[in-house]
């Protein structure tokens, strides 16, 4: 694979009113036009870009067509992936690496303060006939998974509401980041039970906010930036769409893109060589689960290692220093803030949230049920 | 730049297809699709999926509902969406996914279910809420302020310009009854179009495309693959995709730059300078007889406000100079996801000698393109015999 | 294998409930449209005023703050008379709808077009031409949404 790299990334203040009032249009503006600013370029320098959204999170048919010129995309290429910005960026990655184009700004949004909410939006990911009657959706399907791994291992609540802890704690030092607490254990866990054995504050909710991501070539990126950040590794896969045909906890498609991305990366261990991770925990449980199918651990060892404090912002592995999607969930935007995230980390501009001397970033994506599809990205410096 | 071929495409029948559901229908396409190009899912080294706006079947994120019938299990697979111009840009994608180097085999499949939803009842969602929908909700009246604007701006009357659109329409109805997979199938004369009903004034009953379900599904290849898998590859040779303004009322309507710049683009790349010479057919997309003729103008068919003369000539009929829709077209046959693959997919089998009634003689180089979202979005793929 | 079996038809109705912010720039311009003023924005590298105000120009890629009223007159640019019925339709055919271009304006606006006999069709369609022009008439009772304005009527200029 030729040298590809992100030159830059800008996002929104996601929890801020500001960005609570403008539209989703506004929004994308806001982000393509700082991101422009940081490195220099108009938008007569562009040729593509990518955009990420749903339909369904905008209320809004081919949503797309309502944010277009907002994204500099007037007389510009650009296509929309849906449901899940990761996506958007490997599409863009895979423009830059044809050679048709020298740079590619990937760009997503999500409203969810103007949509129901994640279970109503999400049921309708669920089949008319036999699993929506039943009220199969996002949250009760990550109630299903965290039950399971309970009775499959034994782990106890305190340990799934660790990873909230951690998370909601790392945001307090993300700028960007919507939900920000100091939360203990008893907290997570007295919030209430929303999909046993999940509490309300172990449950992703949804979030505003936009992201935008400039990719480009190896000789353009390095003539735009003096820290370009490197795709080493990419992986995308997908599962059974029936519950009832997997087995819930064997992420099957999240080993099949982390093995792609780690062999194009030249990563064998990767619990040594990722320096920082960022994930996208819709559930506390799933952090941990995400932890044995990326190789951080052995099948079933995720609760040691988030009790032994590995994945601590001051831990030998950090997991979500950003404080992950349940901090911050714009639905579809969320996978582009992962990979924003890494860069950061890489650029040395993540402020105090920064893992020092980060070399190589995993950024991960999941969307549908109980994790359907994943991506994988392999970064490095 | 790596070079990318089609080795092989599927179409379902398309129409009202109460007798499938969703996933059932897209497997259709596909296996159609393998069984052309001789090789199994196993073969597929990832996949590209779209459709309309998801509200339409009632079901989000469908790739991961269509993903086990297509054979994606463990695969990779994208979702692109962009309303009526998604049969493109799904086929741009695709060829990215082979051109940048990190697959060989791709699959593309573009569906629709329309009879499951209420078309018309999502797309008025797509105008802006604050300003526009009241107005533009109903996607005929929009393309019939277009063809207002048309006939106006080069001093036509409508009556002049409805003969054109006339005969257009009789003339993809009758090609669509030698397309195997086409919707309607009527024998129509220019009387029947200029009495039937008027929907959006001046866009009549027969000037406008029929609501269709359907799925149609193609196959890339690299180059080393594609010499194994086909004697008949059919090379990309050139591809552009332009969006303009989210405000309707911001754009010319008739010099529309969207679908100017965007088939540009592809000439560009593929080398062509003089279009009505160099293009053996063009598989145009038509859901509308009136935007039809602003299509020949701003892809340079002809000259600007020719297309009306030319039309009545036979210019563009399937022993004219620019043999257009052989296929029958949008006209006859809209599964709106699909749609924009289709006129790919049959493009690739004039070049591929394979399109048995419709076959248009010794074409080298095909013409395909999608066009949609409120007025703003459109596509083009140029295809060739040679790479 | 062929199944002769007639797949059942199961029938559904969605309704999701929105809320939609309208933005600073567009709740400015329905606060004035109250007023019986419509207002643009004027892009400052391409000179155009864009109506409804705008808070970046499409084109140019700027932020347009400079704010411009434009005339509540204008001519048609386009128009068609709707026949068809659909969900959601918010007035009942046939009925007129058209682009408009105000005074003052460099891009079109959208709207119905009334006061107009539809009684037979195509002789009102024969009437009103490209080049007419309308002007604005203004519900008495103004929320500050696109429907203050009840329709364009063709008037004499």
């Amino acid at each position: 694979m030729s040298r590809v790299a992100i030159v830059d990334v800008a996002q929104s203040k996601h929890g801020a009113p500001h960005t609570r009032n403008l539209t989703v249009r506004e929004l994308v503006y806001s982000v393509v036009k700082e991101l422009l600013e940081k490195v220099g370029l108009t938008t007569k320098d562009l040729e593509t870009v990518v955009t990420s959204s749903s339909d369904f999170w905008q209320g809004m048919g081919c949503s797309n067509v309502f944010y277009f010129d907002a994204a500099g995309a007037y007389l510009k290429d650009s296509p929309k992936v849906e449901e899940d910005s990761a996506l958007g960026f490997a599409y863009a990655l895979m423009r830059v690496l044809s050679g048709h184009f020298d740079k590619a700004i990937v760009v997503s949004v999500t409203k969810c303060s103007e949509t129901p909410t994640i279970s109503d939006i999400t049921s309708f990911n669920a089949d008319p006939f036999y699993q929506r009657p039943v009220g199969i959706e996002e949250v009760t399907a990550a109630g299903l998974q965290a039950q399971q791994y309970t009775s499959r291992y034994g782990l106890n609540d305190e340990l799934r509401a660790k990873v909230a802890v951690k998370n909601y704690g790392n945001a307090i030092r993300n700028p960007y980041a919507h939900r920000r607490m100091a939360l203990t254990v008893d907290d997570v866990l007295n919030s209430g039970i929303l999909a046993y054995p999940l509490r309300r504050l172990e449950v992703a909710h949804g979030s505003d906010g936009a992201v935008a991501v400039l990719l480009a070539s190896e000789e353009k990126a390095k003539e735009l930036t003096d820290t370009p950040v490197w795709v080493k590794g990419i992986g995308w896969s997908v599962d059974h769409y029936m519950l009832g045909d997997r087995d819930l906890l064997d992420a099957a498609a999240l080993r099949t893109a982390a093995v792609k991305a780690y062999k194009m990366a030249g990563i064998t261990h990767p619990r040594k060589q990722v320096d920082v991770a960022e994930l996208c925990e819709t559930s506390t449980l799933q952090e941990l689960l995400w932890y044995e199918h990326l190789g951080f651990c052995g099948k079933g060892e995720a609760g040691k290692l988030i009790a032994e404090g590995v994945t601590e912002l001051s831990g030998e592995l950090p997991v979500n220093p950003s404080g992950g999607v349940l901090a911050t969930n714009p639905y579809v935007a969320r996978g582009l803030i992962r990979i924003a995230e890494a860069a950061l980390q890489l650029k040395g501009e993540a402020g105090r949230r920064q893992v020092e001397g980060a070399e190589v970033a995993l950024a991960h994506s999941t969307h549908g049920f109980a994790g359907t599809h994943h991506t994988v990205v392999i970064l490095g410096r | 730049m790596r070079k990318v071929a089609i080795v092989g495409t599927g179409q379902t029948k398309c129409g009202r297809r109460d007798d499938v559901s969703y996933p059932e229908l897209v497997r259709e396409a596909v296996k159609e699709a393998l069984n052309d190009a001789g090789l199994t899912v196993k073969d597929v080294e990832a996949f590209v999926t779209g459709s309309m706006p998801s509200p339409m079947s009632g079901v989000n994120a469908p790739h991961l509902y269509w993903a086990d019938a297509i054979g994606a299990y463990q695969k990779p697979i994208i979702r692109v969406a962009t309303c009526g111009s998604t049969g493109g840009s799904i086929a741009h994608c695709g060829y990215y996914h082979v051109a940048s180097g990190l697959f060989d085999v791709v699959m593309v499949l573009g569906a629709e279910k329309m009879y499951e939803g209420d078309p018309q009842a999502v797309m008025t969602t797509i105008w802006d809420f604050r300003y526009e929908k009241p107005f533009l909700a109903g996607a005929p009246g929009v393309f019939a302020m277009q063809a207002m604007e048309y006939v106006h701006r080069y001093n036509f009357s409508i009556d002049e310009v409805a003969e054109a659109t006339a005969l257009l329409s009789v003339k993809h109805h009758l090609a669509a009854l030698d397309n195997p997979y086409a919707h309607i199938k009527e024998r129509i004369t220019v009387e029947d179009v200029l009495r039937s009903r008027i929907i959006a004034y001046p866009i009549r009953l027969l000037d406008i495309c029929p609501v269709s379900d359907g799925a149609c599904a193609i196959i890339y290849a690299s180059e080393e693959k594609a010499r194994k898998i086909t004697d008949t590859p059919v090379w990309v040779k050139g591809l552009g995709y332009c969006g303009d303004e989210q405000m309707f009322a911001d754009k010319d309507l008739v010099w529309w730059l969207a679908a100017v710049e965007a088939a540009r683009k592809a000439y560009k790349q593929a080398g062509i300078e003089k279009p009505a010479k160099q293009i053996d057919v063009a598989e145009v997309y038509n859901p509308f007889t009136y935007q039809e003729l602003t299509f020949y103008e701003c892809f340079s068919f002809c000259g600007k406000g020719e297309a009306v003369k030319l039309v009545k000539e036979g210019f563009f009929n399937k022993d004219g100079q620019l043999p257009t829709d052989p296929s029958g077209g949008v006209l006859c046959t809209n599964p709106i996801g699909a749609t924009g693959l289709q006129r790919i997919a049959e493009a690739a089998l004039q070049i591929m000698g394979k399109a048995g009634r419709r076959q248009i003689p010794r074409v080298e180089t095909a013409f395909a393109h999608a066009m949609g979202g409120s007025y703003s979005l459109n596509s083009v793929l140029i295809l060739g015999r040679t790479k | 294998m062929v199944e002769e079996v007639k797949p059942r038809i199961v029938e559904y109705e969605l309704k999701l409930p929105f809320r939609w912010s309208m933005g600073p720039v567009a709740t400015r311009f329905f606060e004035e449209f109250k007023n019986k003023r419509i207002m643009g924005t004027r892009c400052p590298k391409c000179r155009r005023v864009l109506v409804p105000a705008r808070m970046f120009c499409p084109r140019c890629f700027v932020d347009t703050t400079e704010w411009v009223e434009v005339s509540d007159k204008g001519t048609i640019r386009t128009f068609t008379i709707i026949t068809f019925s659909f969900t959601g339709q918010v007035r009942k055919p046939p009925y007129i709808v058209g682009v408009i271009d105000l005074d003052g304006a460099d891009v079109g606006f959208t709207h119905f077009i009334g006061g107009v006999d539809l009684s037979d069709l195509e002789k009102a369609a024969r009437e009103i031409k490209p080049g007419m022009r309308v002007q604005a008439v203004w519900r008495e009772d103004r929320k500050g949404e696109i429907l203050d304005i009840d329709y364009f009527k063709p008037i004499k200029e």
